[in-house]
């Protein structure tokens, strides 16, 4: 079977079926989409439609029923399945099921093995260790006992007392969780079983897993990416820079990233910030070659303020922000990248055909997540319709949304089912300085407005996306 | 105060309610041979509902057979024929049936009229505070209290969980109205709540219930 036989089962919805279908499209790839019934209208639905006729599209009762989406898979005639973010896409099952299974599909992502190896966040701190890459202070095992957790705590936060930090805080993770879910710090020591309690309670009724983790709370840092893309016989290895994701909410969930890290033309670093972004960078491609990586991954780092890197996970994945990487790379001086096409791509066996030299970088990259919430109230969604979505076209400016433009003339109703992302706003400047005023230029001309059932004005964050603007990249 | 006579007399008048049921996922779809509408239809029975009710139709998608069952006793209103052997989406209407309510169906719509019903304030998942999740385990709904102000739900959706008060008349937690870990909409009740003014009025309704009410084989 050639490349462009393959058909592709796009087992996601919103935003990332959206950018899939559009790669598949590039790619000149048949795919099949499905949709549950809250999704009828959304734009990956609509797309599909369009772009692929009814057989294109099936409903399901959910995301996450892997019977009905290879059922879908095998009735549509689909050869391989992309699982975009979330749902089954770091499911080391799910993967080796696929790719096991009699009628065998290929698994858009690492192979069963490695999503296994660093889908755990434990296993990967004990990797990490073993190559000598830094790793955040903390418990290397999910801790199903509160005398253990208490125990670990308290050492901890005495380890931090004794380094002379103030204000120690500890942070309690699901080992389970992900997206900024099941996290809390502990600020008073005497505090953490109630915080423990919470947090085992919320993981073994979101998770089924009790586990949790307790980690050093490292204040005053950056969370930095590495985005890295392997070939599926992992031979070649390359990376798309770095990202800084810092701008987040008070859930520990992002906001704004920006592509590169660390801009240290525009920005005065008490650190040597080049050499960090090289380290972190040189750190991530040997853990990757370690574990024969073979799709496209992110590597999360923290960043202290006095420019110590410490590693704390790996997704193994495509990540909500990969665009942002690709709108500062170009490869062979070409732009234009789009890394969801180029993890399909050699997903499906194609080799790179380029090298590591041949990725270049220019500009700077803002991605703004617009998404429908009160920012002054601990961020909480906002439920209700859309009534006009719009946004003025640039050159500089990619926008990525699952919300039907206005001009579709129909409300589009928030799903209270998933996460509450709208769209993605990328913009793209020739320095920092410029990438900033395009931000500010999108937001300030974009149209977003709807009413709750109550009759209320819609909530979003794009006032608090315009004032994180200034401190893009501040450190 | 709740005229139960003319409650009861509703009720009597259109003594069934007409069920559609969906495919729960999708799959090929298959009929057995012999259904046709008009058909009676028995419901679950058994200590535990262990005995399922008549079958419907058989879905199978990647090797699993999964039998759509009849959930309540009722007669067949139609069949979907033309699906037989068909690969079905989610949510597809197979049959239609007419089912006749039950003594404690009926108590539970004269309930839903009698009790305080403390309603879901937003479409999200509701789960009980640990506290009283653990209370309901042990002794069952009506063994918990609640009082205006009580923290008694975990309102969770799209990643954010949120703590829910009870607001309404002090009393015991009658009937419980979601099912754990699925989506309430906005409007519909989570509990219903029997101050202790109103138990005289839903003991009556329930021997009323019990004595007026003959079950339909």
């Amino acid at each position: 079977m050639t490349n462009k036989e393959h058909k592709v089962l796009v087992a996601n919805r919103g935003e990332i079926a959206v950018r899939i279908v559009r790669a598949c499209r590039k790619l000149g790839l048949n795919f099949v989409c499905v949709y549950t019934a809250e999704d009828v209208e959304s734009g990956h639905v609509l797309l599909a439609r369009e772009a692929g006729g009814d057989k294109a599209l099936y409903r399901v009762s959910s995301y996450h029923d892997a019977n009905e989406l290879l059922a879908v898979a095998d009735i549509a005639g689909a050869t391989a399945i992309h699982p975009g973010y979330g749902f089954f896409a770091e499911d080391y099952r799910f993967a080796r099921r696929v790719s096991r299974r009699e009628s065998k599909l290929v698994f858009i992502g690492p192979s069963w093995r490695v999503i296994r190896e660093l889908g755990d966040k434990i296993n990967t701190k004990r990797l990490a260790r073993s190559l000598g890459v830094p790793t955040v202070p903390g418990s290397d095992k999910p801790i199903y006992d509160e005398m253990e957790a208490e125990r670990v705590a308290r050492n901890l936060y005495e380890f931090q007392q004794q380094q002379g930090i103030e204000h120690p805080v500890i942070l309690v993770k699901a080992s389970a969780g992900g997206g900024g879910m099941g996290i809390e710090e502990v600020h008073d020591i005497d505090l953490f079983r109630s915080v423990y309690r919470r947090i085992r309670n919320y993981a073994a009724r979101q998770f089924k897993d009790e586990g949790v983790l307790i980690e050093q709370r490292i204040r005053d840092f950056n969370h930095l990416e590495v985005q890295i893309l392997a070939e599926r016989n992992c031979e070649g290895v390359v990376h798309f820079g770095t990202r800084n994701c810092s701008i987040q909410s008070t859930g520990l969930q992002k906001r704004v990233e920006v592509a590169p890290g660390f801009d240290s033309g525009s920005v005065a670093y008490r650190f040597d910030a080049d050499q960090v972004l090289a380290d972190i960078t040189m750190h991530s491609l040997a853990m990757a070659k370690e574990v024969r990586y073979d799709s496209v991954g992110t590597w999360e780092w923290i960043v202290t303020r006095e420019g110590k890197p410490y590693l704390m996970e790996v997704n193994t994945r495509i990540q909500v922000e990969n665009g942002v990487s690709a709108a500062i790379a170009r490869i062979k001086g070409q732009p234009g990248v789009d890394i969801i096409a180029e993890q399909i791509r050699t997903a499906l066996g194609e080799p790179l055909g380029y090298t590591q030299d041949d990725i270049s970088f220019s500009g700077v990259g803002i991605e703004y997540r617009i998404i429908a919430e009160d920012p002054d109230n601990r961020f909480t969604p906002w439920v209700g319709r859309i009534d006009a979505f719009s946004w003025k076209k640039e050159d500089w400016l990619s926008v990525y949304t699952h919300v039907p433009e206005s001009s579709a003339g129909k409300p589009y109703v928030i799903p209270t089912e998933f996460d509450p992302n709208l769209a993605l706003g990328i913009v793209w400047g020739e320095n920092l300085a410029q990438a900033r005023e395009r931000g500010k230029l999108f937001l300030d001309n974009l149209v977003l407005k709807g009413a709750n059932s109550a009759g209320e004005p819609l909530k979003s964050n794009v006032e608090f996306l315009r004032r994180k603007t200034e401190q893009i990249l501040l450190f | 105060m709740l005229d139960i006579s003319a409650v009861l007399e509703e009720i009597k008048a259109s003594p069934y309610t007409e069920l559609s049921v969906r495919a729960p996922h999708c799959g090929l779809l298959t009929f057995p041979g012999d259904l046709k509408p008009g058909d009676p239809l028995s419901g679950p029975v058994g200590e535990w509902k262990e005995k399922p009710g008549t079958l419907l139709a058989t879905l199978e998608r990647e090797r699993n057979e999964r039998p759509i069952s009849c959930e309540e006793k009722g007669e067949l209103a139609a069949l979907n024929r033309e699906l037989d052997g068909c690969f079905v989406e989610a949510g597809t209407e197979i049959a239609r049936y007419r089912h006749f309510l039950s003594r404690e169906e009926v108590l539970q719509l004269i309930l839903k009229r009698a009790l305080h019903l403390f309603i879901a304030p937003e479409r999200a998942k509701y789960y009980f505070v640990p506290a009283v999740d653990i209370k309901f385990k042990v002794s069952g709904p009506k063994a918990v209290t609640v009082h205006d102000g009580d923290e008694l739900f975990i309102m969770s959706r799209m990643k954010r969980e949120a703590s829910l008060r009870y607001s309404g008349p002090e009393g015991v937690i009658y009937a419980v109205y979601f099912i754990y870990n699925q989506n309430v909409d906005a409007g519909a009740p989570l509990i219903g709540v029997c101050p202790p003014d109103l138990v005289p009025q839903v003991e009556e309704a329930v021997l009323r219930v019990q004595t007026e009410w003959t079950e339909r084989n």
